[in-house]
C-alpha cells in the first residue's frame, strides 16, 4: 500500500487544542515557578534578596551536612542520616567517618553543640590553607592573607575540591574529609540536596524589619538613611536645618532638633520597634521630613508688567551672569597652583576646581537665557553679551558694584550671599519666572528654573569652599591676598582682554546666527577659551605674574556695560 | 486528582469519531473529549474510515492530562443542592412533574426553617471551597414559601461571606407572585431566574392554568414580572418553556415571550407525562426538531450580525462545544447536586422527591453506598442504548427521569440537535469568534 499523505487537522475548540498540545506522554505541568526561572534573575543576594537568599546555597556546603554560619563560627545544625547511611553502604564513605557523622547527629539530638573548628582546603584564589575559624578576622590584606570570615572562607571553597574539617563539641574533637558540594549539577539544576523552600527560608522582609540594616542600600531610594529635619515653626534659617539627620532615629520628637547624622553609631529605632512605630518615619518630601500637610512651593514673586520689561531684566541677567563670571574667575585664578602646604593641598585643588566649575556654570547660563530671549522675541532678537555694571545684593533692591577680588574669606562670603536663595539673584530670576508663566512658552520655563535650580547647588557649593579654605590661612592658598590688577599697558593683561574680547564676539556672531547656522562660531568661542593659547592660558600666566585676572570696560557698543533696569 | 470510585469499560466499537459538515466545509468530532477539527480536504465519501487511520483517532480520543478519564465513576464533593421549599402551587400544569408540589404526597408540608438550614450548613461544610456554590429554591411554587427563602438567602449569604464561599443562588418560579421585596432579593444576591412561560396569553393562560374563574396565569406573570424585568438588576432572567405534543409554534412563542422583556429563553419537550397525555411521541419528534432548528437558525442570523444570543437551548450547546464538554453523565445529579425535600431527605434530582431509587440519604448524612450505585447505574457506559452512539458523551444518556420514554425516535431528535449546533458552532467560530472568549482566534 502507498504512503498516505499525511492528514492535515486544525483545531476548532478548546478540547481540540488540549489534546494537540500534548504528545501522548508530554510532561507533566508542575505548579511553580516558569520553567524560564533562573536564579541568576531573581533579585536575590546576600543581604539577604528578595527572590533567594544566596546566604543559603553555603549552608550544605558539605556533604550530609546543614550548618549555620556566622562571622567566626560555624555551628553544625543537622545532619543528613539516611544519606551517610546509604554512602556507607556504597562504600563511598568509610565506616570510620559515618561513625563520625553518626556521633555528631546523636549529639545534636540531645541538644549538645558541634561547631566547626577548623577548615582546610583550597580557598579559590587564597590557595591552599589551614584555617582556624575563630581567628578569622579584618583586615585580610597582603599575601597569604586569610579569609576575613567564616562565610566568606566557605564561599571561597572551590567546587569539588578536597575539604578537612575539624568538628569540635566541649573537649572532644572530630574531623572529616569529603569534597566541597556543588551549587548546581550537570543539568545546571540546584543540586539536589537542597530542599523546596530553602533558598527563599530567610528573605528581606520589605516594610519594616530589615531595611534598618539594609546594607545593599537597595531600599535607600524609598527609605532614606537620612534626611533633612522637619522646619521648625516659625520657619528659621539655620545651618542646621540644612544638615541631614537619621531619619530612622530613636527620639521622635519634633521640637528639637536632632542630631546631625554625622555623629558616629546615632541611636536609631530597634528593628522591633521599626515593626510597631513604621508609622512613626516621617514622609520625606523635597529630601526634607514633613510632618505638616505638603504645600507645594508658591511663587509669589511680582510679575513684570510688559513684555518689553521682561526682555529689558532678562538682559540684564544675562549681563549678571557675565559680572559673577568676572568674580568668580578671578577668585579661582587668584588660588595657588603650587607651593601649597601639603595639609592645603586638597582643599586649596578642590576649591579651585570648583569655582571654576561654578563658572562654566554661570557661562552655560549667559547661553540659556540667550536662547530664552531668542525664544521670546525672535525678530528682534540682538544677543545679550553686555556684563551688567551693578549686581544684586543680600538685601533686596540693593545692588552693589562688580568687583573682581581674590578669594578672601570676605569674597567667598560675598559669593554665598549673591547665590542665596530667595534673595538677590534668584530674586530676580523669580519675577523673570513669574512674568513667563504668562508669557512664556513651557520650555522658557523650564530653562529659567534651572538656571535657579543651579543657584542653589552653587550656594551648596559656596559653602563647601568656605569650610575648605577657612581651615588654613589665606597666604597659604592665595598667591597674593591683596592682589590687585595690573597697569593697563602690562602685556599679559592686555593679553587676556584681547582673549576675552574675541570669545566674546565669537558669541555674539553664534548667537545671532542662532542654531544650527551659529555653531560652528560658539564651537569656537568655545575651544578659544582653553589651553594655554587661549582664556585659560592668558589668565593662569597673569595670575602666575602676581597680578589679579580682571577684565576691563569694553567700549564696544554690543559688550558696554549695561545697568539694572 | 481524586481516585475514582471505580471505572467502567466503554465498548471497544464504539464509535470514536464523527465527520459533519458545516458551511465551512468538513469537521471532524472526535467522540471521547469533544475535540473538534477541522478537515480541510475532501474525504471520500464514504471512506471516512480509510482516510483517517484508526491509530490517529485513537491517538486523538486519548485523555490529555488535565482531562478526567470518561470511564471513570466520580463522587465529587456536594457544591449544589435546591431546597424543595414549597408543597404547593397556585397554578395546576397538567404537566408537573411535582403534582403542584405534593409529590403525589411525598411532601405534604412545606420545608421548615431548621431543615433548610441544616441542608444549607451541610452544604457549605462539605463543598469545595475555591468552587461556587449553589443554593437553589423549588417546589411546587417556592414563592409560596417566601419567607423561608428571604431567611435561607441571607444565611447562606452571610455564612457564605464569613468563610469567603461564593455562594450563587438560584430559583424557578411560575413568575405570578413575585412580590417587590423577591424581586429587590432576587437583584441583590445576583439570582440565576428561570421563569416558567410558555409563550404568549392562549398557549400561557392554557397550558398553565389558574384555578377555575380567577385571573389568566399569563396576566398574573406579566404584572409580577414587570419590575424585574424592567430592571433585573444583578439577577439573569431566563425564560423557560414546555413544549407539548399539540403546539410546535415554537417560533412565535419564542418572540411572544422575548416581547414582554424577557432576555433569553429555552424550551423543553414534554416527555413524561400520564399515558395518552400531551409528551411528544415518535411521530413528534422530526417537527419538533424541524421547530427548534427553525428557532436555532433566526438566532443565529442574528449573531452573525452581532446580536446577542437569545435562545438558551443553542447558547448552552455552543459553550460547551467551545470548551469540549465531554461527560458520562447527563447532569449532576447524584454528583455536585442534590435536591433537598421538605422533611430533610437528600434526592439526587428534584424530579424524584419521593422516589426511593433517588433517595440518597438526609440532612445528617449521605448514603454514600447509594449514592454510589446511584452513580454506577447512571454513567453513560452503563446504558445499553448509548453504547454505540457518538452523542454518548454530550448528550450523556439525558435526563434520568426521561430515560424510561426514551426511544430510537427521540434520540434521533437528540443527535439531530447536535449536529445543528456542531455546525452551528464552527461557523460562528469563524465569523464571531469573540462569542466564544475575547480574543479567541482559531
Amino acid at each position: 500500500m502507498s504512503q498516505q499523505p499525511p492528514i492535515k487537522l486544525i483545531p476548532r475548540n478548546v478540547a481540540a487544542l488540549r489534546r494537540g498540545q500534548q504528545p501522548a506522554d508530554g510532561a507533566l505541568l508542575v505548579p511553580g515557578n516558569p520553567v524560564s526561572t533562573r536564579l541568576e534573575s531573581g533579585v536575590g543576594n546576600c543581604f539577604p534578596g528578595l527572590e533567594c537568599d544566596l546566604r543559603n546555597l553555603e549552608r550544605r556546603f558539605f556533604p550530609f551536612l546543614e550548618v549555620d554560619i556566622q562571622d567566626t563560627e560555624v555551628d553544625v545544625i543537622s545532619v543528613d542520616l539516611a544519606g551517610v547511611q546509604e554512602s556507607a553502604s556504597n562504600g563511598e564513605i568509610s565506616a570510620d567517618t559515618a561513625t563520625t557523622y553518626r556521633q555528631i547527629s546523636s549529639g545534636l539530638s540531645q541538644g549538645r553543640r558541634w561547631t566547626i573548628s577548623q577548615m582546610r582546603g583550597t580557598f579559590g584564589p587564597l590557595g591552599g590553607q589551614a584555617l582556624v575559624i575563630a581567628d578569622l578576622r579584618l583586615p585580610s590584606t597582603g599575601a597569604n592573607r586569610l579569609p576575613p570570615d567564616a562565610w566568606t572562607a566557605i564561599r571561597l571553597l572551590t567546587e569539588g575540591t578536597e575539604v578537612e574539617l575539624t568538628f569540635r563539641q566541649g573537649n572532644t574533637t572530630r574531623s572529616i574529609v569529603g569534597n566541597r558540594a556543588r551549587y548546581l549539577d550537570d543539568n545546571g539544576a540546584l543540586a539536589k540536596m537542597f530542599l523546596p523552600g530553602e533558598l527563599t527560608q530567610s528573605l528581606c522582609s520589605p516594610w519594616t524589619h530589615d531595611f534598618r540594616d539594609c546594607a545593599c542600600f537597595y531600599w535607600a531610594s524609598n527609605h532614606p538613611d537620612i534626611a533633612l529635619p522637619v522646619l521648625p515653626t516659625p520657619p528659621s534659617v539655620t545651618p542646621e536645618i540644612n544638615t541631614y539627620v537619621p531619619w530612622e532615629r530613636k527620639d521622635r520628637t519634633v521640637n528639637t532638633l536632632p542630631d546631625p547624622a554625622t555623629i558616629n553609631a546615632p541611636v536609631e529605632l530597634s528593628h522591633y520597634e521599626i515593626n510597631t512605630q513604621w508609622q512613626t518615619l516621617n514622609f520625606v518630601l523635597e529630601g526634607r521630613e514633613t510632618v505638616a500637610p505638603y504645600q507645594p512651593g508658591k511663587f509669589t514673586a511680582p510679575k513684570f508688567a510688559s513684555l518689553a520689561e521682561l526682555l529689558t531684566n532678562l538682559r540684564y541677567a544675562a549681563g549678571v551672569e557675565l559680572a559673577v563670571i568676572h568674580e568668580y574667575l578671578a577668585a579661582s585664578y587668584s588660588l595657588k597652583v603650587t607651593g601649597v602646604p601639603a595639609a592645603a593641598q586638597d582643599d586649596v585643588n578642590a576649591a579651585r576646581a570648583e569655582l571654576m566649575r561654578v563658572a562654566y556654570g554661570e557661562m552655560r547660563h549667559v547661553r540659556a537665557v540667550n536662547d530664552v530671549l531668542r525664544a521670546l522675541d525672535p525678530a528682534a532678537f540682538v544677543p545679550a553679551l553686555r556684563v551688567a555694571s551693578q549686581v544684586p545684593a543680600s538685601q533686596p533692591g540693593t545692588f552693589r558694584p562688580v568687583v573682581s577680588r581674590p578669594a578672601t574669606p570676605e569674597t567667598i562670603q560675598a559669593f554665598i550671599d549673591i547665590e542665596s536663595p530667595s534673595v538677590s539673584v534668584d530674586g530676580l530670576y523669580s519675577r523673570i519666572l513669574a512674568t513667563l508663566e504668562d508669557l512664556g512658552p513651557d520650555e522658557t520655563q523650564q530653562t529659567v528654573r534651572s538656571i535657579m535650580a543651579d543657584g542653589e547647588s552653587h550656594f551648596e557649593t559656596f559653602s563647601f569652599v568656605q569650610e575648605w579654605l577657612n581651615k588654613h590661612s589665606p597666604a597659604e592658598y592665595l598667591t597674593n591676598p591683596s592682589t590687585v590688577g595690573a597697569p593697563a599697558n602690562n602685556a599679559l593683561h592686555q593679553k587676556l582682554q584681547q582673549e576675552y574680547i574675541a570669545v566674546l564676539e565669537r558669541l555674539f556672531n553664534g548667537y545671532t546666527l542662532g542654531i544650527p547656522a551659529g555653531a560652528a562660531d560658539i564651537n569656537t568661542a568655545r575651544n578659544v577659551m582653553l589651553g594655554p593659547s587661549g582664556l585659560d592660558g592668558a589668565a593662569e600666566a597673569l595670575a602666575a605674574a602676581g597680578f589679579l585676572v580682571a577684565f576691563d570696560r569694553i567700549a564696544d557698543a554690543r559688550f558696554a556695560p549695561v545697568n539694572h533696569p | 486528582m481524586r481516585a475514582p470510585l471505580a471505572m467502567i469499560a466503554g465498548d471497544t466499537s464504539a464509535p470514536l469519531f464523527k465527520i459533519f459538515r458545516s458551511a465551512l466545509g468538513e469537521h471532524l468530532l472526535i467522540v471521547p473529549h469533544s475535540r473538534i477539527f477541522d478537515l480541510p480536504h475532501e474525504t471520500n465519501g464514504d471512506g471516512d474510515a480509510q482516510a483517517l487511520p484508526a491509530s490517529l483517532v485513537a491517538a486523538l480520543a486519548d485523555t490529555a492530562n488535565s482531562e478526567v478519564p470518561l470511564d471513570y465513576v466520580v463522587e465529587p464533593a456536594p457544591q449544589s443542592i435546591s431546597l424543595n421549599v414549597s408543597s404547593s402551587c397556585n397554578l395546576s400544569c397538567a404537566y408537573c412533574y411535582a403534582a403542584r408540589g405534593s409529590f403525589q404526597g411525598a411532601q405534604p408540608d412545606p420545608m421548615p426553617w431548621e431543615v433548610a438550614r441544616a441542608a444549607i450548613d451541610k452544604l457549605l461544610c462539605g463543598a469545595e471551597p475555591l468552587s461556587p456554590i449553589t443554593v437553589g429554591f423549588l417546589g411546587g411554587e417556592p414563592f409560596v414559601n417566601r419567607r423561608l427563602i428571604h431567611r435561607a438567602v441571607e444565611y447562606a449569604a452571610e455564612e457564605g461571606s464569613k468563610r469567603g464561599l461564593d455562594v450563587h443562588f438560584s430559583v424557578t418560579t411560575n413568575g405570578t407572585l413575585l412580590q417587590e421585596e423577591d424581586v429587590e432579593l432576587l437583584r441583590k444576591h445576583r439570582f440565576a431566574v428561570t421563569v416558567s412561560i410558555d409563550g404568549g396569553e392562549q398557549i400561557q393562560d392554557l397550558q398553565r392554568p389558574t384555578p377555575e374563574g380567577r385571573k389568566g396565569s399569563y396576566e398574573l406573570l406579566f404584572g409580577a414580572t414587570r419590575s424585574l424585568l424592567g430592571n433585573p438588576g444583578l439577577a439573569q432572567v431566563a425564560a423557560r418553556s414546555t413544549v407539548a405534543r399539540s403546539d410546535f409554534n415554537l417560533r412565535e412563542r419564542f418572540e411572544k415571550v422575548l416581547s414582554i422583556g424577557f432576555l433569553e429563553m429555552g424550551f423543553a419537550p414534554l416527555r413524561a407525562a400520564k399515558p395518552g397525555g400531551d409528551a411528544l411521541r415518535d411521530e413528534d419528534w422530526p417537527r419538533y426538531l424541524e421547530a427548534i432548528v427553525e428557532v436555532g437558525q433566526s438566532e443565529l442570523e442574528r449573531v452573525r450580525q452581532g446580536e446577542p444570543i437569545r435562545f438558551t437551548n443553542l447558547a448552552v450547546a455552543l459553550k460547551q462545544l467551545y470548551r469540549g464538554a465531554s461527560s458520562p453523565y447527563p447532569c449532576g445529579a447524584g454528583g455536585g447536586y442534590f435536591s433537598v425535600a421538605a422533611n430533610g431527605d437528600w434526592y439526587a434530582c428534584h424530579r424524584a422527591i419521593g422516589s426511593s431509587t433517588f433517595r440518597m440519604g438526609n440532612n445528617a448524612a449521605l448514603d454514600l453506598y447509594q449514592r454510589r450505585e446511584f452513580l454506577r447505574a447512571r454513567h453513560v457506559h452503563s446504558q445499553s442504548a448509548c453504547r454505540q452512539c457518538w452523542a454518548r458523551y454530550l448528550c450523556s444518556g439525558g435526563c434520568h427521569q426521561e430515560v424510561s420514554t426514551r426511544t430510537d425516535s427521540s434520540c434521533d431528535f437528540v443527535r439531530g440537535w447536535l449536529e445543528f449546533c456542531l455546525a452551528a458552532y464552527c461557523e460562528l467560530s469563524v465569523c464571531r469568534p469573540e462569542f466564544f472568549n475575547p480574543g479567541t482566534r482559531f
